[in-house]
Formats: structure tokens, C-alpha cells, sequence
């Protein structure tokens, strides 16, 4: 394989697992899924904060 | 608590629980449908309903729970002795606000001597502890954390001053309310069996300890452990039914305080169909490490 391809297929293999990582840990998923369902079946957000 | 055990036994859940920093950002997010539900102090749940804000109260998140906590070598050792002094609240739009008027008050001193400061709960210890702030009023785990780390002291708790203290309702947007009601109710379900669960006894305050605090509040287990079991009363979850009688006496403290610009009537604001709603529900069959 030539330098250039070699180079090119190592950015995009790291470009592809920085973009996994990122979705797996930074998107919070079922935020993502619920604001795509229907309003009637959504679930509902509650918010709260660290007290009694 | 509801959700990680809804999770845990049932295997799924029906909300999804956002954990804010301080109560006005909970207020902004309710007011633009952000959020559809919240817990939030009850006196600013009535203001904004006051205003117009289309919410109503469907259940408590809890009774007692707060207490007033002052510098454990400090020179304040009776109620009296605030006067003059600093007292961080979390807004004036709460009980924790209310409950050092009406302590002032009983002891024959007047509010007007106090300087009351708005902070984020979370700040309030470490405030105490740099000697910012000469008291706090406050929820826990804020006056356990103080009581843990050796520098405060829990001058009283609400409940001496006020027999039935409550202070975090849970808020529910109108339109949820009329759209979807079975989901409300099913969110007021689980509090409602979950306040049973933890109710039941020690062994279940610590499960709650450890997964609350690694899971949802981010805060040290032991600390919570401390909050709820450190006695039992110190908070409680069960009889969390909204009641006229509390209401209409926070509603003439803010009143009195003048952080309600009218008189509010209970049904305006309180929506008592999912509490009673939870008549007869028994608490979740959860042990942790089991289901």
C-alpha cells in the first residue's frame, strides 16, 4: 500500500474511533431517543437537585 | 431513588430524571416546557402559580429534612443570637426562608436584624466553613455535611418550629397534567412506594445511601448515609400527601414576608387527584444486590 493510503487509512481509523468514543460517552442517548418519539409516548424529564 | 429502582425491579422506567443545580434554573425550565416535572421548594411552586405560570403540586418530595446550622464554635448558640448575622438560604421563595422568619419570630426577635443571603445549596457549607456566612438554612445533606466535617452545628431543626415541615413539592406542567394523566400518576406512584421503601427501616436508608449518592447526587455515600440515618426523622418519606392546612400556612408566612403579593387558594395550586391516587400502594419490593 502507498504512504499516502496508509496515512489516509490511519487518520480515518482515528477519526472513526475519537467519533465512537465521543457517541458513547458524551451523547446522552436516552435524551436522543425520547425527543424523537411521539409526544404522547415521550417520557416525561424531572428535574431535581442534590437535596432532601 | 424511584428511577434506579424502577429501573432495577421493573427493568425500565417512565421519566427520565435531570439533575439541576439550584432551584431558579428548575423554575426557567418548567416555564419552557424543558422539563415537564420538577421538584422545587414549595413557596416558589406558589409564586409561580400566583403568576400564572400554568403548574400545579401534586406530592411532596419529602417532610422535615432542613434544619438552620451555625459555625460549631461560634458565637451564635440561640436563635436570638442571629440577629445581626448572615444567614445564606437557597431563595426567599423558600421554607428554609420562612422557617428562620418564624423562629425569629417565637423567640421574640425580629426578622428585619437578619441578613438573609441567596446561595446555591451546594455552596453553603463550604461558605460556613470559610466563615463567609455565620448560618445557613438549609436541606440535607447540607446540614449533615457540616455536622460531618467538624466545623458546624445544628442550632435547631425546621420541625421545632414547625411540627408538620415541608419543604420540596413535586411540580407537574399543567398540560402534562391534562394530556397525560396515567404517566402522572404513574410518576406519583413510584415517589409514593419509594417513600414506603426507604420509610421501612435503617437497612434500606443505606442501600439508598450508596446508589443516590453514586448514581444521581454525585455526592459521597457515607455523607447520605449520615443525612438519613443519623436519626430516622432527621428527614422522612411517607405521609406526602399535599394537605390544606400546610399550605395555607406557608401561604400566610409569605404573605407575611411579602414574598406572595396574594392570597392564594389551595385547589388553585394544589392538585390532590394523584395523591390520593396513591392510596393503598405498598413499597417496592427492592434489596439491593438482589433484583
Amino acid at each position: 500500500m502507498a504512504t499516502g493510503k496508509r496515512i489516509f487509512a490511519a487518520v480515518a481509523g482515528w477519526a472513526a474511533l475519537v467519533t465512537g468514543a465521543h457517541l458513547a460517552l458524551n451523547v446522552d442517548w436516552s435524551v436522543a431517543l425520547n425527543d424523537r418519539q411521539p409526544l404522547d409516548k415521550r417520557k416525561f424529564y424531572v428535574a431535581y437537585i442534590p437535596v432532601t | 431513588m424511584t428511577d434506579y429502582i424502577a429501573r432495577h425491579s421493573l427493568g425500565e422506567n417512565s421519566f427520565i430524571p435531570r439533575k439541576f443545580q439550584g432551584f431558579p434554573e428548575i423554575k426557567e425550565a418548567l416555564i419552557g416546557n424543558r422539563m415537564q416535572a420538577g421538584f422545587m421548594v414549595a413557596p416558589m411552586a406558589m409564586a409561580l402559580r400566583a403568576q400564572g405560570v400554568p403548574i400545579k403540586i401534586v406530592y411532596l418530595g419529602h417532610r422535615y429534612g432542613s434544619a438552620v446550622v451555625v459555625q460549631k464554635d461560634g458565637p451564635v448558640r440561640a436563635v436570638r443570637d442571629l440577629a445581626g448575622r448572615t444567614v445564606a438560604i437557597p431563595s426567599r421563595f423558600s421554607d428554609e426562608y420562612l422557617i428562620v422568619r418564624r423562629a425569629l419570630q417565637r423567640e421574640g426577635a425580629p426578622a428585619a436584624a437578619v441578613r438573609f443571603l441567596e446561595m446555591a445549596p451546594p455552596d453553603v457549607a463550604g461558605a460556613l466553613s470559610a466563615g463567609a456566612i455565620d448560618a445557613f438554612s438549609m436541606g440535607e445533606p447540607f446540614p449533615s455535611q457540616s455536622e460531618m466535617m467538624g466545623f458546624g452545628r445544628i442550632l435547631f431543626p425546621a420541625r421545632r418550629y414547625w411540627p408538620d415541615y415541608m419543604s420540596c413539592v413535586l411540580v407537574v406542567r399543567q398540560d402534562a397534567i391534562d394530556n397525560r394523566p396515567a404517566a402522572v400518576q404513574t410518576l406519583v406512584d413510584g415517589i409514593a412506594r419509594s417513600g414506603l421503601w426507604l420509610d421501612a427501616g435503617r437497612p434500606h436508608r443505606e442501600h439508598a445511601a450508596d446508589f443516590v449518592g453514586r448514581y444521581y447526587f454525585h455526592q459521597p455515600p457515607a455523607l447520605l448515609r449520615w443525612a438519613l440515618t443519623k436519626d430516622l426523622e432527621r428527614v422522612i418519606y411517607t405521609r406526602l400527601s399535599p394537605r390544606k392546612a400546610d399550605f395555607d400556612l406557608v401561604r400566610d408566612l409569605m404573605l407575611e414576608a411579602g414574598t406572595l403579593d396574594r392570597p392564594i387558594e389551595f385547589a388553585e395550586y394544589v392538585d390532590v387527584r394523584f395523591a390520593e391516587g396513591t392510596v393503598g400502594k405498598t413499597a417496592w419490593q427492592y434489596e439491593a444486590g438482589v433484583n
